[in-house]
């Protein structure tokens, strides 16, 4: 909390967090397999689209509605997806995973990516 | 004998005390207690037929009196009948007398009473019907009566027996796409994301070496053959055969799958 003390600075909460969040972003960038980036522009792709199509459904019509729900469930259910392969063939999870190998992940990605997209085609009407 | 002798006694002292009627009289008023039509009634001879309309009130008046005496006496039972000679209906309807023997009977026919039967355009026969336990039992034709043609009362059930007004199915109105322009324009917005993916990825920048190589590919085509299959899907095929070619698919992109994932393993491992 920004007590008086530090009233002199203008806005000390502020540039506090954006320390902190440059920080963080740093840190990500510098530590952070190519790999696990890789996936995370995916996951951000996720998320993206579906946001978008639930802004289209909210602003403009959710008219076909089956199409709606095949595309945020397709964005939904890879994203899930994506974050279990990811927090799977993280390194720093080894430990938490340990009979689980970062290709038997893969398999289990692309599995369940096949089932998701089968239900999604069959929405898509 | 003489019980046959006593009981013929009896009946003749009942027969000597026989019930009379005296002074009867009718008026026939509207509600604002106008009168239309008042007469006494004469025993001998029918007046004119009474008519009522549907909002008149009959008004009867008479005294019961023992025909020697003269004196008012109390019937056990007085009851006036209604009778319709045409269509066999009839109502019986208790007549209230006094101690004194005077009688009062109103039929009004905004709510007449529910004895009456049901009535058309004959006229009713009503009579006057006198029972006494000490008495003879008397009965009186009084005069005919016409009344406005009931109304049938409805059946509880009498709704159920019509034909039912057709069904009409009120469908919300057909969904409209939005204009083409805002659909184009959303279009792009949706996929813009690509760009985005593409852009990462490509800033990112990871490599892979081993996209090519023979191990990897099968099992790379073998699962963009199942995307095809479910585009195909959505375009064309039913879900049987979907799930049959998605069968036989699978069975090559295990093996595939397997190489691909071993092969990748030994990479990783760093074993070649």
């Amino acid at each position: 909390m920004a007590g008086p003390k530090s009233s002199s600075k203008p806005s000390p909460a502020s540039s506090e967090t954006y320390v902190a969040v440059s920080t963080l972003w740093k840190s990500y960038l510098d530590q952070t397999p190519d790999r696990l980036k890789f996936i995370d522009a995916f996951l951000a792709f996720t998320v993206l689209s579906g946001v978008l199509q639930f802004v289209y459904c909210v602003l403009v019509t959710n008219f076909p509605f089956n199409a709606f729900l095949a595309g945020f469930a397709s964005s939904v259910g890879q994203f899930v997806l994506t974050a279990s392969l990811r927090a799977q063939v993280n390194p720093e999870n080894r430990s938490e995973f340990k009979e689980v190998s970062p290709e038997r992940a893969f398999a289990d990605f692309a599995l369940g990516s096949i089932v998701l997209h089968f239900f999604v085609f069959n929405f898509l009407g | 004998m003489v019980w046959q002798f006593s009981w013929l006694l009896l009946a003749a002292t009942v027969q000597a005390a026989s019930l009379s009627l005296q002074s009867p009289r009718f008026t026939i008023s509207t509600p604002d207690a106008t009168q239309l039509r008042s007469d006494t009634l004469s025993l001998t001879e029918k007046p004119e037929p009474l008519t009522l309309g549907p909002t008149d009130t009959l008004k009867l008046t008479f005294q019961i009196t023992e025909s020697d005496e003269g004196k008012g006496v109390q019937p056990h039972q007085t009851f006036l009948r209604f009778y319709d000679k045409a269509s066999g209906e009839e109502g019986i309807q208790p007549v209230r007398v006094t101690p004194g023997g005077k009688a009062k009977f109103e039929l009004n026919m905004v709510r007449p009473p529910a004895s009456i039967p049901p009535t058309t355009h004959n006229p009713l026969e009503v009579s006057l019907i006198l029972g006494s336990f000490v008495h003879a039992p008397a009965q009186y034709d009084l005069f005919e009566l016409y009344l406005p043609a009931s109304r049938t009362p409805e059946h509880p059930d009498e709704a159920s027996f019509h034909v039912l007004p057709a069904i009409k199915h009120t469908f919300r109105p057909e969904q409209k796409s939005p204009p083409q322009f805002v659909s184009a324009v959303f279009a792009a917005t949706v996929l813009s994301p690509w760009l985005v993916l593409i852009g990462l990825w490509s800033k990112i920048g990871v490599k892979v070496p081993n996209l090519f190589s023979l191990s990897i590919i099968p099992f790379t085509a073998l699962l963009g053959a199942f995307e095809v299959l479910l585009v195909w899907y959505w375009v064309d095929l039913k879900l049987g055969q979907v799930l049959l070619y998605g069968g036989i698919l699978a069975i090559p992109t295990v093996f595939a799958g397997k190489q691909a994932l071993y092969a990748t393993g030994e990479w990783r491992a760093g074993r070649k």
